[in-house]
């Protein structure tokens, strides 16, 4: 059924249900437009709906005792070339062995379906897309896949063995240092760029899914719902029910749509859990080190088209955040608590600016009478529309400082332009005000001027100031 | 960890810790649970609402399909007729449903409309309300509604087996 064909039949059913039972049917033949197929397909929802009664209506009944417990293979076993040494992984997805290739006497990491999901082709298949997946990527700090082995019709992925924990272990004994976790963050994101050169979007980028080696390098590992550039999605039909709804952007979750962009939200996701121990929206989090703000804030944006565009992007914000970080010039103290008398001040100088600019609106007054004609009002128009601009701006940034003091990076990079173009449109229309004046009315052209350089001086010298004092250490 | 899949279990597993045998809990229960938990707490954790009850769908669609798969992997290794019967108890008397079939058939409706799955996905598995999905997908009650009863009627069909559903008639 084509989009176009599904719309249109959406449009009789619901048209038809619209209508008194009786006249159901000939209101349907009627609309249909001679579309036989189509008014048949309508007809029998029709019907379906009329036997639905109760359907769905009363929702699921769950068993406490619902975790799906796993048969995994005893140590010692031998499947094929391969012998289990442990099981490291046995979750209702999929199970990862520990095992020796006895070829060529090395470990690997050894990935099967659920016994139970064995003979299940559409889950077999989505683990033929996983290996081939992470094959098409050559990178440090992507597992390297060995191969795609069947034994006794069993489906096994054979993959680098990486000795160490899950990143996820890591957050769970706490949170990281800021510098290993931006370093951490920005390995993911090489991972991501080689990744989605090679027209792979990983799709479910979690901490349990990067893998830290003993000698601390980081490997992303579990490609298992990663789409590839030219093929069908349709492939994962079911798709619309996997992946981690906690590290899931919005626009993955509430419509299914999920892009490249989807993968730098789970960075956000996961360099905050490193950087607090704890999941973005849990209640009460600590906040984020200033020195991470801003690509957390980023890479969580509701919007995709407010995220990092790519991976390089990413990657290059991190690399700066962490050089900041490492020379001293940005704090690694969490926002709340670092600075508060410096931030204090900054706020406190939002806020006044908004009432002085408030204030200047009156002598602007006086000017605009003392200059009269078209002159005067266009001054007075230009400085009133500047000062709304600018007023508004700053206490946004004020109320973000207050209350949503993550978001204020963000909130102050896009503001930066319009804030200072503004203020500059207002002293400039003071100081012209003041001097087309000239010495009709001398005390109003000087407190004209006087408030234009202020304010101007204002905004080039003192705010770069307290804002420097209050964001850099 | 303050995830939604993982304080759904959480909550059953205290239900379990309780030692109420035979104890099942209403879906919605569980989700609304967990909202009060993770919601609730001072600063709302969550970016929306409407995030928080996706979340909480999804959440709690994974966790009714992965335990059906295990009872169904239960029932092949023996035993069939006990697990049916003390899943009929266990159900009261609710129609039974089969999850996985469910779960089948809306990847299929996802795909010729997501917007009629997502419906479908928070008022069966979150237990919302017509009034409260409408808000949660944004869009009136009396549209929601609509939609719901045409995402019923499809399901029902592609789920007794009927005949054609169209979701294989891609060009």
């Amino acid at each position: 059924m084509t989009p176009h064909e599904w719309k249109r039949l959406k449009a009789l059913f619901t048209g038809a249900l619209d209508q008194p039972e009786a006249t159901r049917e000939s209101w349907l033949e009627e609309h249909a437009a001679g579309d036989e197929v189509l008014a048949r397909e309508a007809a029998a929802l029709l019907r379906a709906h009329d036997t639905a009664e109760g359907f769905l209506e009363i929702p699921p009944q769950v068993d406490p005792a619902d975790v799906a417990e796993v048969d995994a293979e005893a140590p010692g076993t031998r499947l094929g070339p391969y012998v289990i040494e442990y099981c490291i992984d046995n979750g209702g997805q999929g199970i990862v062995y520990c095992a020796r290739d006895t070829r060529l006497e090395r470990r690997v990491a050894l990935k099967a379906l659920p016994p139970f999901d064995d003979g299940n082709p559409e889950l077999r298949e989505r683990l033929r897309r996983e290996a081939r997946a992470a094959a098409t990527i050559a990178h440090r700090a992507v597992a390297t896949v060995y191969a795609l082995e069947e034994i006794d019709g069993r489906l096994f992925i054979a993959s680098e063995f990486i000795d160490g924990g899950t990143l996820r272990q890591e957050i769970d004994r706490g949170a990281l240092e800021p510098a290993r976790a931006l370093s951490i963050a920005a390995d993911i994101a090489d991972a991501l760029c080689a990744a989605h050169a090679a027209g792979v979007i990983h799709r479910d980028l979690k901490p349990a899914n990067v893998m830290i080696a003993i000698n601390g390098s980081i490997k992303v590992v579990d490609f298992g719902i990663a789409r590839v550039r030219g093929v069908d999605t349709r492939l994962t039909r079911t798709g619309a029910a996997v992946g981690t709804p906690a590290y899931m952007p919005p626009e993955q979750l509430i419509a299914g749509n999920s892009d490249l962009r989807s993968d730098i939200y789970a960075v956000g996701v996961i360099l905050t859990e490193m950087l607090t121990g704890q999941h973005p929206f849990a209640p009460g989090r600590r906040p984020v080190p200033l020195a991470a703000a801003e690509v957390t804030s980023r890479c969580l944006q509701p919007d995709p088209a407010n995220r990092y565009q790519t991976a390089d992007d990413l990657s290059q914000a991190l690399q700066t955040a962490l050089e900041e970080a490492a020379d001293g010039t940005v704090s690694v103290e969490p926002m709340s608590t670092g600075n508060r008398s410096a931030r204090w001040w900054w706020e406190f100088h939002q806020a006044m600016v908004s009432l002085v600019y408030a204030a200047m609106l009156w002598p602007a007054w006086l000017a605009r009478g003392s200059i009269g004609g078209n002159v005067g009002n266009a001054l007075f128009v230009a400085t009133l529309a500047a000062a709304v601009v600018a007023i508004t701006l700053r206490l946004h940034l004020w109320f973000t400082a207050r209350f949503y003091p993550a978001e204020l990076a963000w909130a102050r990079q896009r503001a930066r332009g319009w804030v200072i173009s503004s203020d500059m449109v207002l002293s400039g229309a003071l100081i012209l005000a003041g001097g087309l004046i000239g010495d009709t009315s001398g005390a109003v052209a000087v407190l004209d001027i006087a408030a234009g350089i202020g304010s101007a001086s204002a905004s080039l010298l003192i705010e770069p100031a307290t804002t420097r004092a209050a964001f850099r250490v | 960890m303050p995830l939604v899949y993982e304080e759904l279990r959480r909550i059953a597993a205290g239900y379990l810790r309780r030692e109420r045998p035979g104890q099942t809990l209403q879906a919605t229960a569980l989700v609304n649970e967990a909202f009060v938990r993770l919601a609730a707490a001072r600063p709302r954790p969550f970016a929306n609402r409407t995030h928080f009850l996706a979340i909480a769908a999804l959440s709690m669609r994974q966790i009714l399909v992965q335990r059906a798969r295990a009872r169904r992997a239960a029932k092949r290794g023996g035993l069939p007729k006990q697990v049916t019967l003390d899943e009929r108890v266990l159900m009261g008397n609710t129609p039974g449903i089969d999850i996985l079939a469910l779960d089948e058939a809306l990847s299929r409706l996802a795909i010729l409309d997501a917007d009629l799955a997502r419906i479908v996905e928070l008022r069966y598995f979150a237990g919302l309300t017509v009034e409260e999905t409408a808000e949660a997908v944004g869009s009136s009650p009396a549209t929601v509604k609509r939609h719901w009863a045409m995402a019923r009627a499809w399901l029902k069909r592609a789920m007794d087996g009927g005949q054609d559903d169209g979701a294989d008639h891609e060009p």
